[in-house]
């Protein structure tokens, strides 16, 4: 091995120690009694399946609009392009407290947004769909970036190529575009998952409660300390890890297939 | 057959310029034309892939102008095929029929039927990425023609392949043509291409055809210096008229078509090297110029011969030759030593411009 080799190999394992020694030690310091106990609390295990339920539901509602705007944005030159790519970059970088409030204002019931909503039986403030809206707007850019770089990737002549063969525009999308982007959209699909599930800041401003497993840990860290807001959280990253690595295990049969 | 008139295009900072093209039913028509001169967008817009700002396409006589690709009836052939990756030959071919709403049992029929006229049967549950160049271009090629387009446009479909491949598809593509009697458009860089399939040719360059054609009318009569380069002809020689013939650096050159001329004018000699001959002392064939010149470099490229040649005043002509003319020519073709050379009038043009 080289000079060159060890250097970068040294540099990877470093930062792969990084992460890994703050999530392992968490899980092996939790007693494992009370670890079995929190996972037969019905409000720990609700909590999780809650944020588990609303990162589902805030992944699959921006999938329906952000995989077309990705298309969009992947295939189509317009002014202002780069405009709208930052903003949709955007809530990655503001605080998501501050995302929080931003959504507040819009879909609380002050602004007509949030009045036409609750007119229509749907409130944000305090509910699930609150949840997963704040969860769909901080984690956006992760489906979004991922999936406009799959379809970027394609040679528009293989969609060409289709359209001259009698397929419509629509087709060619489903049955040329979609496919061959798949594996980054997945990507882009778990990653905006993964995001919204770890969601604190801005939904904590639209939703207390019902609380979310990243609301618990932290109410439970705050009023009872470390020893009662741990447990959550191991639980939490352990299903987590379980659910990603089978998703990233599919994803690479799609690859091999 | 394909017509198209008056075609202007914008892409970003490339436009094409009032583009006319004709090629008749049956035809293969070859469009020439050097890297980035605007062919494959021309091959784009008649396919319907990018909007004319103005002019005509029309397509069996129907005015296909504002058609949608996929209602055009084209099948297209890039260089690199643009097969899909995710899908097996089988399923390539089938593709064009699919979206026609064809059949299952029609789509295996015709597609089985076209793996077998292209020779690729057993490659029908393979993917793309598994295939040869060759392989890959018979499917691309099998893939246009199983819905029996009205035309097919190929942009370069032979510049992928190493040179034996290439010799043999370029082959087989004329053969495809003769058996099918499909119309062709296909563009190309290469000449021996060009050469080998056009029944008619076009010139392109700068987004603007400069001259179409048949292949030997091109040769013989280019419209430019430009045309003539782009045809192959190597010698392009400067002159000023004289009578009889053209006063050129390497001496008078008696071109018929300069006595028609005012003397005095500009004018240029286009002479292909394979006009340019070689001569033995003895020889007695009627040239249009001869004299001695050094041999300044010699070229091998394959089978072929290069020689470019010198006269003391810096006059220079290429010729080539192949190996077996090399070795009945009554010379010894070494680097510096003196030969007669004469100037065929077979070929050679009369340009203006």
């Amino acid at each position: 091995m080289n000079r060159f080799s060890l250097v970068t190999g040294a540099a990877g394992a470093l930062l792969l120690l990084f992460v890994a020694i703050p999530v392992i030690r968490m899980i092996f310091a939790a007693d494992p009694a009370i670890l079995a106990k929190t996972m037969v609390e019905p409000g720990v295990m609700a909590s999780i399946f809650l944020t588990l339920k609303c990162a589902f539901f805030a992944t699959m509602f921006s999938a329906f609009f952000g995989i077309p705007l990705a298309f969009i944005l992947a295939r189509w030159n317009f002014f202002g392009k780069s405009i709208l790519s930052g903003l949709i970059d955007l809530p990655v970088m503001i605080p998501h407290t501050a995302a929080g409030i931003a959504l507040l204002m819009v879909f609380g019931k002050r602004f007509f947004i949030g009045k036409a909503f609750a007119h229509a039986g749907i409130g944000f403030v305090g509910t699930e769909a609150g949840i997963s809206l704040a969860m769909a707007f901080v984690s956006l850019p992760f489906l979004v970036n991922s999936t406009r770089d799959g379809f970027s990737a394609i040679d528009p002549r293989l969609e060409r190529v289709a359209e001259t063969l009698g397929a419509s525009a629509a087709l060619t999308f489903f049955t040329i575009s979609l496919p061959l982007a798949f594996r980054s959209i997945l990507s882009g699909l778990i990653m905006m998952w993964a995001r919204g599930i770890s969601e604190f800041g801005a939904v904590i401003i639209l939703a207390y409660h019902p609380m979310t497993a990243p609301v618990l840990v932290w109410e439970r860290f705050t009023s009872f300390g470390l020893a009662y807001a741990r447990p959550v959280a191991v639980l939490l990253i352990l299903i987590c890890l379980v659910i990603f690595s089978i998703l990233r295990f599919i994803g690479k049969q799609q690859r091999g297939a | 057959m394909i017509r198209v008139e008056d075609i202007c295009v914008t892409l970003g900072r490339f436009s094409l310029d009032r583009i006319s093209l004709s090629v008749g039913r049956g035809e293969c028509a070859v469009l020439l034309g050097p890297t980035g001169t605007g062919k494959t967008v021309l091959l784009e817009t008649i396919a319907g892939i990018h909007r004319p700002k103005s002019g005509r396409i029309l397509i069996n006589g129907e005015d296909v102008t504002r058609a949608r690709p996929s209602g055009r009836g084209l099948g297209v052939v890039y260089q690199d095929y643009a097969l899909f990756p995710h899908m097996t030959v089988f399923k390539n071919i089938g593709y064009g029929l699919k979206m026609r709403g064809l059949s299952t049992a029609k789509i295996a029929g015709r597609v089985k039927d076209m793996a077998k006229f292209m020779e690729i049967s057993r490659l029908l549950e393979r993917r793309p990425g598994r295939l040869s160049g060759g392989e890959q271009q018979r499917v691309a090629l099998a893939r246009a023609i199983v819905t029996n387009p009205n035309a097919l446009l190929l942009d370069e479909p032979l510049s992928a392949l190493d040179k034996a491949t290439r010799s043999r598809l370029r082959l087989e593509l004329k053969k495809i043509h003769e058996k099918l009697g499909i119309t062709i458009l296909h563009i190309t860089h290469d000449l021996t291409d060009a050469f080998f399939l056009a029944d008619r040719m076009a010139v392109m360059e700068n987004g603007k055809i400069l001259q179409a054609d048949t292949p030997e009318n091109m040769l013989a009569s280019p419209a430019s210096r430009t045309v003539a380069r782009l045809v192959g002809i190597d010698n392009l020689i400067e002159g000023s008229i004289t009578n009889p013939g053209l006063e050129t650096g390497i001496g008078i050159i008696r071109i018929p078509e300069a006595n028609s001329m005012p003397a005095g004018a500009r004018a240029w000699a286009g002479i292909p090297d394979w006009a340019v001959h070689l001569l033995p002392s003895d020889h007695k064939k009627a040239y249009l110029w001869t004299a001695e010149m050094r041999i300044a470099q010699i070229n091998f490229t394959g089978s072929m011969i290069r020689v470019r040649l010198a006269n003391e005043n810096g006059g220079t002509l290429q010729t080539c030759l192949s190996r077996r003319e090399a070795a009945i020519l009554p010379l010894s073709l070494e680097p510096g030593s003196s030969v007669s050379v004469g100037i065929h009038e077979t070929g050679v043009s009369f340009l203006l411009s």
